[in-house]
Protein backbone atom coordinates (compact mmCIF):
# COMPACT_ATOMS: atom_id res chain seq x y z
CA UNK A 1 0.00 0.00 0.00
CA UNK A 2 2.51 2.71 0.94
CA UNK A 3 5.67 2.90 2.78
CA UNK A 4 5.68 5.06 6.07
CA UNK A 5 8.94 7.23 6.20
CA UNK A 6 8.22 9.55 9.61
CA UNK A 7 6.26 9.32 12.12
CA UNK A 8 5.19 11.70 15.35
CA UNK A 9 2.57 10.81 18.32
CA UNK A 10 1.31 12.90 21.26
CA UNK A 11 -0.06 10.43 23.94
CA UNK A 12 -0.79 9.83 27.29
CA UNK A 13 2.38 8.16 27.20
CA UNK A 14 6.50 9.68 26.53
CA UNK A 15 5.77 9.15 22.56
CA UNK A 16 6.77 12.86 21.85
CA UNK A 17 10.41 13.84 21.26
CA UNK A 18 12.65 12.10 24.08
CA UNK A 19 10.33 8.79 23.47
CA UNK A 20 9.76 6.73 26.44
CA UNK A 21 7.25 3.81 26.18
CA UNK A 22 8.76 1.40 29.01
CA UNK A 23 7.62 3.87 31.34
CA UNK A 24 3.99 3.44 32.00
CA UNK A 25 2.27 7.40 32.59
CA UNK A 26 -1.42 6.04 35.15
CA UNK A 27 -4.61 7.08 33.83
CA UNK A 28 -6.17 9.87 35.99
CA UNK A 29 -9.73 9.27 37.58
CA UNK A 30 -10.09 6.90 34.41
CA UNK A 31 -8.46 9.70 31.71
CA UNK A 32 -6.03 8.58 30.08
CA UNK A 33 -4.80 12.85 29.23
CA UNK A 34 -2.54 13.34 26.64
CA UNK A 35 1.20 14.42 27.61
CA UNK A 36 0.94 17.74 25.66
CA UNK A 37 4.20 19.41 24.77
CA UNK A 38 5.39 23.45 24.74
CA UNK A 39 4.54 23.06 21.06
CA UNK A 40 7.64 24.89 19.67
CA UNK A 41 6.75 26.04 16.27
CA UNK A 42 3.33 26.94 16.28
CA UNK A 43 2.44 31.16 16.59
CA UNK A 44 1.26 31.78 20.19
CA UNK A 45 -1.09 34.16 18.75
CA UNK A 46 -2.81 30.92 17.26
CA UNK A 47 -1.78 28.58 19.43
CA UNK A 48 -3.80 30.26 22.16
CA UNK A 49 -6.84 29.80 20.35
CA UNK A 50 -6.96 26.04 19.77
CA UNK A 51 -9.24 23.60 21.35
CA UNK A 52 -7.22 20.57 22.32
CA UNK A 53 -7.75 18.26 19.65
CA UNK A 54 -6.19 21.02 16.98
CA UNK A 55 -3.72 21.20 19.64
CA UNK A 56 -2.85 17.90 19.52
CA UNK A 57 -2.98 17.73 16.09
CA UNK A 58 -1.34 20.65 15.19
CA UNK A 59 1.48 19.87 17.77
CA UNK A 60 2.20 16.45 16.60
CA UNK A 61 2.20 17.13 12.68
CA UNK A 62 4.34 20.54 12.59
CA UNK A 63 7.45 18.54 13.29
CA UNK A 64 6.85 16.60 10.34
CA UNK A 65 6.27 19.22 7.78
CA UNK A 66 8.84 21.50 8.84
CA UNK A 67 11.52 18.39 8.85
CA UNK A 68 9.75 16.40 5.43
CA UNK A 69 12.19 17.62 1.62
CA UNK A 70 9.55 17.86 -0.10
CA UNK A 71 6.08 19.70 1.19
CA UNK A 72 3.30 16.91 0.98
CA UNK A 73 0.81 16.76 -1.53
CA UNK A 74 -1.99 16.22 0.65
CA UNK A 75 -3.04 16.29 4.14
CA UNK A 76 -5.44 13.45 5.41
CA UNK A 77 -6.70 13.49 9.10
CA UNK A 78 -8.70 10.88 10.55
CA UNK A 79 -11.10 12.37 14.01
CA UNK A 80 -13.70 11.06 15.02
CA UNK A 81 -15.02 13.98 17.21
CA UNK A 82 -12.84 16.83 16.51
CA UNK A 83 -12.75 19.98 18.81
CA UNK A 84 -16.22 18.85 20.31
CA UNK A 85 -14.88 20.95 23.87
CA UNK A 86 -15.13 24.07 21.75
CA UNK A 87 -18.15 22.93 20.21
CA UNK A 88 -20.12 22.70 23.02
CA UNK A 89 -18.33 25.82 24.70
CA UNK A 90 -19.97 27.99 21.68
CA UNK A 91 -23.36 26.00 21.62
CA UNK A 92 -23.56 26.90 25.81
CA UNK A 93 -22.62 30.67 24.53
CA UNK A 94 -26.13 30.77 22.38
CA UNK A 95 -27.87 29.89 25.95
CA UNK A 96 -25.59 31.85 28.05
CA UNK A 97 -25.78 35.06 26.33
CA UNK A 98 -29.88 34.56 25.39
CA UNK A 99 -28.61 33.98 21.38
CA UNK A 100 -26.78 37.30 21.42
CA UNK A 101 -23.51 38.25 20.05
CA UNK A 102 -21.50 35.11 19.38
CA UNK A 103 -17.76 35.45 18.80
CA UNK A 104 -16.31 32.63 15.85
CA UNK A 105 -13.03 31.47 17.09
CA UNK A 106 -14.78 28.55 19.40
CA UNK A 107 -16.87 27.24 16.32
CA UNK A 108 -14.09 27.97 13.62
CA UNK A 109 -11.53 25.75 16.20
CA UNK A 110 -13.84 23.49 16.85
CA UNK A 111 -15.42 21.48 13.46
CA UNK A 112 -13.70 18.80 12.32
CA UNK A 113 -12.04 19.71 9.63
CA UNK A 114 -9.73 22.50 11.94
CA UNK A 115 -7.30 20.49 12.08
CA UNK A 116 -6.30 19.85 8.90
CA UNK A 117 -7.23 23.18 7.67
CA UNK A 118 -4.90 24.97 10.16
CA UNK A 119 -2.11 22.74 8.86
CA UNK A 120 -2.66 23.22 5.75
CA UNK A 121 -2.57 27.56 6.86
CA UNK A 122 0.09 26.99 9.13
CA UNK A 123 2.14 25.68 6.52
CA UNK A 124 1.19 27.37 3.62
CA UNK A 125 0.18 23.87 1.67
CA UNK A 126 -2.24 24.33 -0.92
CA UNK A 127 -2.45 20.86 -1.85
CA UNK A 128 -5.83 18.01 -1.35
CA UNK A 129 -6.85 18.89 2.38
CA UNK A 130 -9.01 16.51 3.88
CA UNK A 131 -11.04 15.17 7.09
CA UNK A 132 -12.15 12.15 7.65
CA UNK A 133 -15.06 11.62 10.36
CA UNK A 134 -15.99 7.99 10.63
CA UNK A 135 -16.07 7.18 13.97
CA UNK A 136 -13.91 4.03 14.85
CA UNK A 137 -12.59 4.13 11.21
CA UNK A 138 -12.22 7.97 10.80
CA UNK A 139 -8.10 7.04 10.52
CA UNK A 140 -8.80 3.90 9.12
CA UNK A 141 -10.44 6.00 6.02
CA UNK A 142 -7.38 8.23 6.03
CA UNK A 143 -5.32 5.43 5.36
CA UNK A 144 -7.35 3.93 2.47
CA UNK A 145 -7.34 7.62 1.19
CA UNK A 146 -4.03 7.80 0.95
CA UNK A 147 -3.66 4.62 -0.59
CA UNK A 148 -5.91 5.44 -3.04
CA UNK A 149 -4.29 8.90 -4.11
CA UNK A 150 -1.00 7.32 -4.35
CA UNK A 151 -2.29 4.40 -6.53
CA UNK A 152 -3.80 7.27 -8.54
CA UNK A 153 -0.59 9.10 -8.73
CA UNK A 154 2.49 7.75 -8.19
CA UNK A 155 5.64 9.43 -6.49
CA UNK A 156 3.24 11.66 -4.13
CA UNK A 157 3.80 11.89 -0.36
CA UNK A 158 0.59 12.71 2.11
CA UNK A 159 0.72 13.33 6.07
CA UNK A 160 -2.06 11.43 7.29
CA UNK A 161 -3.37 11.34 10.88
CA UNK A 162 -5.47 10.24 13.39
CA UNK A 163 -6.55 12.40 16.40
CA UNK A 164 -9.58 12.63 18.89
CA UNK A 165 -9.48 14.53 22.57
CA UNK A 166 -10.99 13.93 25.61
CA UNK A 167 -13.90 16.21 26.23
CA UNK A 168 -16.07 16.51 29.05
CA UNK A 169 -19.02 16.32 26.77
CA UNK A 170 -18.19 13.10 25.28
CA UNK A 171 -16.75 11.40 28.38
CA UNK A 172 -20.07 11.97 30.30
CA UNK A 173 -21.96 10.77 27.27
CA UNK A 174 -20.12 7.70 26.44
CA UNK A 175 -19.82 7.30 29.89
CA UNK A 176 -23.64 7.41 30.81
CA UNK A 177 -23.85 5.15 27.54
CA UNK A 178 -21.93 2.23 29.60
CA UNK A 179 -18.50 2.89 27.72
CA UNK A 180 -16.46 3.60 30.41
CA UNK A 181 -15.97 2.22 33.74
CA UNK A 182 -17.71 3.03 36.79
CA UNK A 183 -14.90 2.01 39.08
CA UNK A 184 -11.82 3.46 39.30
CA UNK A 185 -8.76 1.44 37.41
CA UNK A 186 -5.12 1.45 37.03
CA UNK A 187 -2.90 0.34 33.82
CA UNK A 188 -2.51 -3.27 34.89
CA UNK A 189 -6.36 -3.69 36.55
CA UNK A 190 -7.53 -2.64 33.09
CA UNK A 191 -7.14 -6.43 31.51
CA UNK A 192 -9.21 -7.59 35.03
CA UNK A 193 -11.58 -10.66 33.62
CA UNK A 194 -15.55 -9.62 34.21
CA UNK A 195 -15.52 -6.11 34.28
CA UNK A 196 -17.20 -4.05 31.58
CA UNK A 197 -16.04 -1.17 29.73
CA UNK A 198 -13.19 0.12 29.17
CA UNK A 199 -11.35 3.86 30.11
CA UNK A 200 -10.83 7.09 27.81
CA UNK A 201 -7.77 8.10 25.79
CA UNK A 202 -6.89 10.77 23.74
CA UNK A 203 -3.99 11.56 21.35
CA UNK A 204 -2.84 12.47 18.19
CA UNK A 205 -0.07 10.12 15.27
CA UNK A 206 0.70 11.43 12.39
CA UNK A 207 3.22 10.01 9.33
CA UNK A 208 4.53 10.79 6.44
CA UNK A 209 3.72 8.48 3.58
CA UNK A 210 4.60 7.56 -0.37
CA UNK A 211 5.51 4.91 -2.47
CA UNK A 212 8.97 4.93 -2.14
CA UNK A 213 10.39 1.96 -0.01
CA UNK A 214 14.39 4.46 0.75
CA UNK A 215 14.58 5.28 3.90
CA UNK A 216 11.45 4.67 5.15
CA UNK A 217 10.50 3.18 8.94
CA UNK A 218 8.13 0.80 7.53
CA UNK A 219 5.26 -0.69 5.51
CA UNK A 220 2.49 -0.67 5.85
CA UNK A 221 0.75 -3.26 3.70
CA UNK A 222 -2.76 -4.00 4.12
CA UNK A 223 -5.79 -2.59 5.73
CA UNK A 224 -8.89 -4.28 6.12
CA UNK A 225 -12.09 -2.34 7.98
CA UNK A 226 -15.40 -4.18 8.15
CA UNK A 227 -18.77 -3.75 10.46
CA UNK A 228 -19.87 -6.89 12.29
CA UNK A 229 -21.52 -8.03 15.47
CA UNK A 230 -20.50 -11.96 14.46
CA UNK A 231 -17.83 -13.61 15.57
CA UNK A 232 -17.25 -15.79 13.11
CA UNK A 233 -17.71 -13.33 10.58
CA UNK A 234 -14.40 -12.10 12.38
CA UNK A 235 -12.58 -14.64 12.02
CA UNK A 236 -13.25 -15.81 8.55
CA UNK A 237 -12.20 -12.33 7.46
CA UNK A 238 -8.99 -12.01 9.59
CA UNK A 239 -8.15 -15.55 7.86
CA UNK A 240 -8.49 -14.30 4.50
CA UNK A 241 -6.53 -11.46 5.40
CA UNK A 242 -3.54 -13.17 6.76
CA UNK A 243 -4.13 -15.68 3.61
CA UNK A 244 -4.47 -12.81 1.04
CA UNK A 245 -1.18 -10.18 2.57
CA UNK A 246 1.08 -13.46 3.76
CA UNK A 247 3.18 -15.65 2.02
CA UNK A 248 1.41 -18.94 2.18
CA UNK A 249 2.17 -20.92 5.70
CA UNK A 250 3.56 -17.65 7.02
CA UNK A 251 2.19 -15.67 10.20
CA UNK A 252 2.59 -12.55 11.59
CA UNK A 253 5.61 -11.62 14.18
CA UNK A 254 3.47 -10.22 16.68
CA UNK A 255 -0.41 -9.90 17.34
CA UNK A 256 -0.54 -5.56 18.25
CA UNK A 257 -4.40 -5.93 19.78
CA UNK A 258 -6.68 -3.40 20.57
CA UNK A 259 -8.48 -5.50 23.74
CA UNK A 260 -9.60 -2.42 25.94
CA UNK A 261 -10.55 -4.12 29.50
CA UNK A 262 -14.15 -4.62 27.83
CA UNK A 263 -15.29 -8.57 28.66
CA UNK A 264 -17.94 -7.57 26.31
CA UNK A 265 -15.99 -7.37 23.36
CA UNK A 266 -13.37 -9.92 24.70
CA UNK A 267 -14.21 -12.24 22.38
CA UNK A 268 -13.70 -10.54 18.92
CA UNK A 269 -9.28 -10.45 20.35
CA UNK A 270 -9.85 -14.14 21.51
CA UNK A 271 -11.05 -15.40 18.27
CA UNK A 272 -7.92 -13.43 16.64
CA UNK A 273 -5.64 -15.08 19.03
CA UNK A 274 -6.95 -18.19 18.56
CA UNK A 275 -6.58 -17.96 15.04
CA UNK A 276 -2.92 -16.68 14.59
CA UNK A 277 -2.01 -19.56 17.33
CA UNK A 278 -0.09 -19.55 20.13
CA UNK A 279 3.11 -19.12 18.71
CA UNK A 280 3.17 -16.16 17.97
CA UNK A 281 3.60 -12.90 20.68
CA UNK A 282 0.70 -10.85 21.36
CA UNK A 283 0.95 -7.05 22.78
CA UNK A 284 -2.13 -5.35 23.89
CA UNK A 285 -1.90 -1.01 23.81
CA UNK A 286 -5.29 0.39 25.49
CA UNK A 287 -3.25 0.21 29.18
CA UNK A 288 -1.47 2.93 27.65
CA UNK A 289 -3.69 4.81 25.52
CA UNK A 290 -7.14 4.47 27.07
CA UNK A 291 -9.97 4.20 24.23
CA UNK A 292 -10.88 6.31 21.46
CA UNK A 293 -12.35 6.15 17.57
CA UNK A 294 -8.86 7.12 16.19
CA UNK A 295 -6.70 5.29 18.97
CA UNK A 296 -5.71 2.55 15.94
CA UNK A 297 -3.29 5.58 14.73
CA UNK A 298 -1.41 5.21 18.20
CA UNK A 299 -1.03 1.41 16.98
CA UNK A 300 0.54 1.95 13.78
CA UNK A 301 2.81 4.36 15.66
CA UNK A 302 3.31 1.99 18.03
CA UNK A 303 3.87 -0.67 15.38
CA UNK A 304 6.87 1.06 13.23
CA UNK A 305 8.48 2.03 16.86
CA UNK A 306 8.44 -1.46 17.70
CA UNK A 307 9.81 -2.75 14.57
CA UNK A 308 12.42 0.00 14.38
CA UNK A 309 13.52 -1.04 17.57
CA UNK A 310 12.98 -4.80 17.07
CA UNK A 311 11.74 -4.57 20.74
CA UNK A 312 8.52 -3.84 22.78
CA UNK A 313 8.23 -2.96 26.35
CA UNK A 314 7.62 -6.33 28.90
CA UNK A 315 4.23 -3.93 30.12
CA UNK A 316 2.40 -4.27 26.65
CA UNK A 317 2.88 -8.02 26.11
CA UNK A 318 0.22 -10.72 26.86
CA UNK A 319 1.83 -13.41 25.67
CA UNK A 320 5.43 -13.81 24.45
CA UNK A 321 6.65 -16.13 21.33
CA UNK A 322 10.37 -17.97 21.20
CA UNK A 323 12.80 -15.02 20.21
CA UNK A 324 11.62 -13.75 16.88
CA UNK A 325 12.36 -10.64 15.11
CA UNK A 326 8.94 -8.24 14.54
CA UNK A 327 8.84 -8.01 11.14
CA UNK A 328 5.20 -8.28 9.90
CA UNK A 329 2.65 -6.82 12.95
CA UNK A 330 -0.50 -7.52 12.71
CA UNK A 331 -2.99 -4.69 14.24
CA UNK A 332 -6.54 -5.59 15.15
CA UNK A 333 -9.09 -3.60 16.80
CA UNK A 334 -12.34 -2.73 16.97
CA UNK A 335 -14.75 0.15 17.82
CA UNK A 336 -17.49 -0.55 20.00
CA UNK A 337 -18.35 -4.01 19.35
CA UNK A 338 -19.27 -2.89 15.71
CA UNK A 339 -16.34 -1.56 13.62
CA UNK A 340 -13.39 -3.67 13.09
CA UNK A 341 -10.12 -2.91 11.74
CA UNK A 342 -6.75 -5.07 10.51
CA UNK A 343 -3.93 -4.05 9.54
CA UNK A 344 -0.80 -5.39 8.73
CA UNK A 345 2.29 -3.27 8.95
CA UNK A 346 5.98 -4.73 8.18
CA UNK A 347 9.56 -4.16 8.11
CA UNK A 348 10.33 -1.89 4.98
CA UNK A 349 12.43 -4.02 2.13
CA UNK A 350 15.20 -2.04 2.78
CA UNK A 351 15.57 -2.20 6.53
CA UNK B 1 -16.79 51.94 40.13
CA UNK B 2 -14.32 53.35 40.35
CA UNK B 3 -12.01 53.87 37.49
CA UNK B 4 -8.80 51.67 38.34
CA UNK B 5 -10.94 49.06 39.81
CA UNK B 6 -12.77 48.84 36.24
CA UNK B 7 -8.93 48.75 34.51
CA UNK B 8 -8.36 46.30 37.06
CA UNK B 9 -11.91 44.00 36.05
CA UNK B 10 -11.31 45.18 32.26
CA UNK B 11 -7.80 43.32 32.03
CA UNK B 12 -8.61 40.13 33.64
CA UNK B 13 -11.33 40.28 31.32
CA UNK B 14 -9.05 40.81 28.10
CA UNK B 15 -7.16 38.20 29.20
CA UNK B 16 -10.46 35.51 29.86
CA UNK B 17 -11.79 36.28 26.65
CA UNK B 18 -8.54 36.05 24.35
CA UNK B 19 -7.37 33.48 26.32
CA UNK B 20 -3.63 34.94 26.38
CA UNK B 21 -1.34 32.21 27.84
CA UNK B 22 1.50 34.25 29.09
CA UNK B 23 0.38 37.70 29.83
CA UNK B 24 -1.41 37.99 33.49
CA UNK B 25 -3.83 40.88 33.67
CA UNK B 26 -1.18 42.89 35.91
CA UNK B 27 1.02 42.79 33.10
CA UNK B 28 -0.91 45.24 30.62
CA UNK B 29 0.05 48.67 31.31
CA UNK B 30 -2.98 50.99 30.56
CA UNK B 31 -1.30 52.67 27.96
CA UNK B 32 0.29 49.52 26.18
CA UNK B 33 -1.39 49.71 22.40
CA UNK B 34 -3.73 46.54 22.26
CA UNK B 35 -2.67 45.67 18.69
CA UNK B 36 0.34 45.71 16.66
CA UNK B 37 3.66 46.57 18.32
CA UNK B 38 2.30 46.40 22.46
CA UNK B 39 -0.09 43.21 23.72
CA UNK B 40 0.05 41.98 19.82
CA UNK B 41 -3.63 41.55 19.01
CA UNK B 42 -5.00 40.93 15.88
CA UNK B 43 -8.27 41.65 13.85
CA UNK B 44 -10.11 38.27 15.04
CA UNK B 45 -8.99 39.61 18.94
CA UNK B 46 -11.00 42.89 17.80
CA UNK B 47 -14.34 41.25 17.03
CA UNK B 48 -13.85 39.21 20.87
CA UNK B 49 -13.03 42.23 22.57
CA UNK B 50 -16.26 44.01 20.49
CA UNK B 51 -17.99 41.29 21.70
CA UNK B 52 -16.34 41.28 25.96
CA UNK B 53 -18.05 45.17 25.57
CA UNK B 54 -21.65 43.66 24.61
CA UNK B 55 -21.98 40.78 27.30
CA UNK B 56 -20.12 42.52 29.50
CA UNK B 57 -20.98 46.07 29.34
CA UNK B 58 -24.20 46.31 27.45
CA UNK B 59 -22.48 48.39 24.41
CA UNK B 60 -23.02 47.95 21.18
CA UNK B 61 -20.26 49.20 18.54
CA UNK B 62 -22.20 49.29 15.02
CA UNK B 63 -19.63 51.69 13.38
CA UNK B 64 -16.00 50.33 12.51
CA UNK B 65 -14.45 53.62 12.36
CA UNK B 66 -15.62 54.04 16.13
CA UNK B 67 -14.25 50.37 17.49
CA UNK B 68 -10.82 51.95 16.39
CA UNK B 69 -10.81 54.93 18.10
CA UNK B 70 -12.00 52.90 21.09
CA UNK B 71 -9.80 49.60 20.82
CA UNK B 72 -6.58 51.63 21.72
CA UNK B 73 -5.62 50.80 24.75
CA UNK B 74 -6.92 50.05 28.40
CA UNK B 75 -7.39 53.91 28.90
CA UNK B 76 -9.37 54.26 25.81
CA UNK B 77 -11.85 51.63 26.48
CA UNK B 78 -12.06 52.03 30.16
CA UNK B 79 -12.87 56.01 29.15
CA UNK B 80 -15.61 54.57 26.79
CA UNK B 81 -16.87 51.97 28.83
CA UNK B 82 -17.85 54.68 31.53
CA UNK B 83 -19.45 56.94 29.28
CA UNK B 84 -21.44 54.30 27.58
CA UNK B 85 -21.82 51.26 29.72
CA UNK B 86 -25.93 50.18 30.22
CA UNK B 87 -24.78 47.43 32.92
Amino acid sequence: MFYIHKTTCISPQQTFSAVDIEHLNEPVNNKFQAVEPSYEGIPPGILRRMGKAVRLGVGAAMPLVHHSTQPPDGIIIGTSMGGLEDCIKFLNQVIEYNEGMLTPTNFVQSTSNAIAGQLGLLSKNKGYNITHVHRGFSFENAILDAAMLLKETPGTNYLIGGVDEISSYNYNIEYLGGWYKKEIFSSKDLYTPGSVASIAGEGAAMFLVNDQSTGAEAQLKAIHIFQTEDIATVGNQLRQFLEKNLPAGEKPDLLLSGENGDSRFLKYYTTCETLTGNDITIARFKHMMGEYPTVSSVAVWLACEIIKQNALPQHMLKSKSPDRDFKNILIYNNYKGLQHSMMLVSKAENQ
Amino acid sequence: METAELKKQLKEQIVKFLNLLSVKPEDIKDDEPLFGEGLGLDSIDSIELIVLLSREYGIEIKDPKEGRKILVDVNTMVAYIEKHRTK
